[in-house]
């Protein structure tokens, strides 16, 4: 019988990556760089529907991936990517090896290639280069996870009973909630990064995470909220929550009774009707967090930002060519800073990215100013600017891409509670819902789960199907008071790439005041 | 790959094996292979780039149990998977891991049995080379998709004379290329207790989504193509987005307004991939979240329009034999001549229609009535960019959408039709942006499109300066034409292959947006 597939194969796996890495591999002919990833993860996950468990399994997940950098004289890399299992384990050298070789004739191949293209065209060939990769700091490091309940303790029923219990609460909530369903998961996830260039790296992490979808009926019609909590923690996180610094979560009941009453009373509501211009919005720390990653985070992606996501997730208006970007220029407010942050605590924690980068801060935008992207070695050697550890790919199986980690606007120093005072008429902004943001993220539109008047610095009528939209520039430029509430909420399904890759990370913000136009019902 | 016939073999062998177990009632056995092959581009003439990023893959193998099982607590049904082996070793540890996770859903009344009357028609309609193609040919796609737009760059006029004559300054233009070339090898076989014998599948598909831009003038424009086997021409999607993108040169902005529209057919595909379809599942019915709630048999769209899936036909790209529950695929009529005669379901939701006390109010009518029109030719297990899981139980996903009218024009009839207003080829981020049920919808404008002047095509529309902010329901009943031509049509992470016309809609609302941009 093979080795059963365990978060300690990663010590052989370890061993034989590093043996065929560093032996092998780097004899294969105009083999540059080549790093081998591991992933193993165990957990357990529950699904209820209307008060009644549909799903529950626990089992594991196996992948390796291969990157490889060569060519003779021109460069290019391949990927090889595959889903592994417990037949995997006796024969993981052999699996290795095999998926260097694709990797590498991929890699070969395309640089062949290259060349052919390189000399077909004349002045359109001679963008076509051998990109590099910026070198980084040699590290080998083991990461351990950090929990209180370990996710391998928790039993499979109590999962179950977990999401059973939450969805028979949303549905005993009020009669005009016609459906519901809580999932939840809690798993422990070893990574191994070991790269030709003697990087070798070892993180393993707990994720503990629940999603809850509510429909209720209104006199408008149906209305579907959905949100997740999710924390690089263990049971703990669903069953009493998180209070720790920006990360302020209730247990999975609390959180899915506040979604089912702000469902049945925002359905309740009238529909907003769209603002004729920008006015005075106050927008809180769920609705920031969304602001933080569509608006900031994404096109301060460097691959976007040099065109590499021109057919998929679009452009970066931060940079329009080489040479004319906003890197200290003005692109908003004094008081709008933003950052993302692998380094502190949260969904998108990571000390070590997928190419074995050591993780650090990077500032998007302080004071106003614009100041860094997030990258990988690639474009951080074709950028001239050192790797920040900003590439990270869902599993193993697929090439690392340049992600969000932990991003979010930074806190101020305006009370809360004033920054809403203050306003003789404008509009509170409550909850993120839906975004929509255009091509280089220069506008956007980004629906709101709850909308207030607000008239005389105090709450008024509650409208649903609310939302802002606004140009992204005029929006940052308007910021006149930044609010000393931080939070930062778990995004579990951030999409990029080709295939697609659905990434955990985290966003955040605190209460924010600007001007947009409040968007309503188009019906 | 593994040949299809030993994934036959391993589904036969694992039923025998599971359904020997003293506590299995029912039970069935799926086994795949899949290969997702890409090639990503990226060529920028005026930043270093690489042409082609990495080739990749992503590959699996497995075996996946769904087991019905009698027990103390009385029946209870569960799923479990294995992944890169389909031996009875893995059909055990599968079952193991269905039987510990099987919980009494009661919802769920069999596992998918198959209608005698209907078989599958469908067979040899993959591409062997395909399904073995070498590190080179992978490489070789991608390259010639690449060379396919550069050889329309290098050899435009209207380029040359916007570098001033200078071919050596053709760079400086800002020539952005990115995209992909993606080829799927998808091989299943699947066995269980209620259908007589192991059934197999084996389908090759070629995808290609490319996008062309002169940055320097602001223009966009498309390409795509789609296929089964390595014959399919790629470059042509280079060379299509790259003429797109020479038309777009020139563009203006356009003020705030309603405006009769033409949508191309990437911009149909937008629309239905994530507002209309969704909206035809029945699992978003049983959920209340779809907005066509109540409003089946009902007119929903305008006169005349017509949308189907067919997942059986040869010609159309993403057709398969079976489904991913064994049962035949087919065509499923969604909307004729306006009304809402259908609906995408797999076997799990058509049975937990039947018994819902409050489907009448969810439909509209009584589904007992409609059985044909909600039969389950859509149970697919898609996923992660395509292939075939053996590790997830079966969705609900469309195959080939087709729209089109019954008295289809020509697209000169159509931009004649509306006279004046707006020809709109690519839109963006088509979210549902007030939730699936209130039909609310909002995207941007980012190429292939022009102003429609005196019944014509005149400038091409600034890409990124228009945003429409509208409703599905009014889009699909306000429209006034459709052509009789249609394009295979593929969007970013679509499961489907959307084969659309160019439709005409009448006042569709814009705004105008990002004017600070002309000075940044």
């Amino acid at each position: 019988m093979p080795t059963k597939v365990g978060l300690e194969f990663v010590d052989r796996a370890r061993e034989i990556a590093k043996d065929i890495v560093t032996g092998d591999a780097a004899k294969l002919p105009g083999m540059r760089e080549c790093d081998v990833r591991v992933e193993i993860g165990v957990g357990k996950g529950a699904v209820s529907e209307n008060g009644n468990v549909k799903r529950a399994g626990e089992d594991y997940g196996f992948s390796l991936g291969v990157h490889a950098l060569a060519g003779n004289g021109t460069l290019a890399s391949g990927y090889a990517g595959k889903q592994l299992g417990t037949a995997d384990t006796d024969r993981f050298h052999a699996v290795v090896r095999e998926a260097i070789e694709t990797a590498h004739a991929r890699a070969v191949a395309s640089a062949s290639a290259k060349r052919r293209v390189q000399g077909r065209f004349g002045a359109l060939g001679k963008s076509i280069a051998s990109l590099e990769w910026a070198p980084v700091r040699i590290d080998q490091k083991t990461i351990p996870a950090t929990y209180h309940i370990d996710p391998q303790s928790v039993s499979l029923a109590k999962v179950q009973e977990a999401t059973l219990e939450a969805s028979r609460l949303v549905s005993g909530l009020e009669s005009s909630i016609v459906y519901n369903v809580v999932g939840a998961s809690t798993s422990v996830i070893r990574e191994l990064f070991v790269g030709s260039e003697g990087i070798d790296i070892d993180n393993t992490y707990a994720q503990t995470e629940a999603i809850v979808f509510v429909v209720a009926r209104g006199p408008s019609g149906n209305l579907e909220f959905y949100d997740s909590l999710g924390h690089q923690r263990g049971w703990e996180i669903l069953e009493s929550g998180v209070r720790s610094g920006p990360i302020q979560d209730p247990g999975l009941l609390d959180f899915a009774r506040q979604l089912g009453n702000d469902a049945t009373q925002t359905a309740a509501a009238p529909p907003m009707k769209t603002t004729d211009g920008p006015v005075t919005v106050v927008v809180d720390p769920h609705f920031a967090a969304l602001v933080a990653h569509e608006i900031i985070g994404h096109p301060s992606e460097l691959d976007r930002a040099l065109k590499y996501e021109t057919a998929y997730a679009g452009r970066s208006w931060f940079l329009k060519r080489p040479g004319e970007d906003m890197r200290g220029k003005q692109v908003g407010s004094p008081k709008l800073t933003a950052f993302s942050d692998p380094t502190i605590e949260g969904f998108g924690h990571y000390l070590y990215d997928h190419e074995g980068t050591p993780a650090k801060r990077a500032y998007h935008i302080r004071n106003g100013v614009y100041e860094e992207f997030v990258n990988n070695r690639q474009t951080a050697a074709l950028f001239g600017v050192e790797p920040n550890g900003s590439c990270r790919a869902t599993d193993a199986t697929f090439v690392p891409l340049i992600r969000m980690s932990n991003t979010t606007i930074a806190p101020g120093s305006d009370d809360p509670a004033r920054i809403m005072k203050e306003v003789d008429h404008g509009y509170y902004i409550s909850g993120h819902r839906i975004p929509s943001i255009a091509e280089s993220r220069e506008n956007f539109r980004i629906s709101a789960m709850k909308v207030y008047e607000i008239r005389n610095g105090e709450l008024g009528q509650l409208y649903r199907d609310g939302g802002v939209m606004a140009d992204t520039k005029d929006f940052f430029m308007s910021i006149d008071a930044v609010g000393t509430d931080w939070r930062l909420y778990a995004v579990p399904n951030c999409g990029k790439g080709q295939p697609m890759q659905a990434k955990r990370m985290s966003n955040g913000g605190p209460t924010i005041r600007g001007r947009a136009v409040v968007t309503g019902a188009s019906a | 790959m593994k040949p299809v016939q030993d994934l036959e073999r391993a589904a036969e062998a694992g039923l025998q094996r599971v359904k020997a177990q003293e506590d299995v009632e029912e039970a069935e056995v799926f086994v795949s292979q899949n290969g997702t092959l890409l090639t990503r581009l990226n060529y920028t003439s005026h930043i270093p780039s690489n042409g082609v990023e990495e080739p990749k893959s992503v590959e699996n193998l497995g075996v996946g149990v769904r087991a019905v099982f009698r027990g103390a607590h009385g029946r209870t049904n569960g799923f479990g998977s294995e992944s890169s082996d389909i031996s009875l070793a893995a059909i055990d540890e599968a079952l193991r891991k269905a039987r510990e996770g099987a919980v009494a859903d009661p919802d769920f009344v069999s596992l998918p049995r198959p209608r005698p009357a209907e078989l599958p028609s469908l067979a040899e309609y993959h591409d062997e080379r395909l399904m073995n193609i070498s590190a080179g040919d992978l490489v070789e796609a991608g390259w010639r998709t690449v060379e396919g737009a550069l050889d329309v760059f290098e050899s435009s006029e209207e380029l040359l004379g916007l570098a001033s004559g200078d071919r050596a300054r053709l760079a400086d233009l800002g020539l952005i290329l990115g995209g992909d070339v993606t080829m799927l090898q998808e091989r299943m076989a699947i066995a269980s207790t209620s259908m007589p014998k192991a059934q197999s599948d084996q389908s090759t598909l070629v995808m290609s989504f490319i996008t062309a831009m002169i940055e320097s003038q602001a223009a966009k424009g498309g390409g795509c193509v789609v296929g089964t086997d390595l014959e399919t021409n790629f470059s042509e999607a280079g060379r299509q987005a790259a003429r797109g993108a020479i038309a777009s040169v020139g563009g203006r902005r356009v003020t705030d307004g309603d405006y009769d529209v033409v949508f191309g057919p990437q911009a149909i595909t937008d629309i239905f991939h994530h507002l209309v379809i969704p909206g035809l599942n029945l699992e978003l019915f049983y959920a209340g979240a779809t907005p066509f709630l109540g409003k089946f048999g009902q007119q929903i769209a305008a006169k005349g329009l017509q949308v189907y899936d067919e997942g059986a036909d040869r010609g159309l790209a993403a057709s398969k034999r079976i489904t991913c529950e064994g049962l035949p695929t087919g065509r499923t009529e969604l909307i004729n001549d306006g009304m809402l005669i259908g609906l995408l379901s797999n076997d799990y939701e058509f049975q937990r229609i039947l018994r819902d006390k409050n489907a009448p109010q969810k439909l509209g009518t009584d589904p007992a009535q409609h059985q044909l029109a909600l039969a389950p030719r859509n149970g697919f297990r898609f996923g992660r960019g395509g292939g075939r899981h053996f590790d997830a139980p079966p969705g609900v996903s469309a195959t080939n959408v087709v729209i089109g009218h019954a008295n289809g024009e020509t697209r000169e009839d159509l931009i004649g039709k509306v006279r004046n207003g707006l020809y709109i080829g690519r839109i963006w981020y088509t979210y549902p942006v007030n939730g699936f049920s209130t039909g609310d919808f909002t995207c941007t404008v980012i190429g292939d499109s022009f102003i429609i002047r005196d019944g014509k095509l005149a400038e091409p529309i600034r890409p990124n300066t228009l945003r429409i902010n509208h409703n599905t329901h009014k889009v699909l009943q306000n429209v006034i034409g459709v052509t009789a031509q249609r394009q295979g049509t593929i969007l970013w992470a679509a499961d489907q292959i959307v084969y659309a016309p160019e439709v005409a809609v009448r006042a569709v609302r814009f705004t105008e947006i990002a004017g600070y941009m002309e000075t940044v």
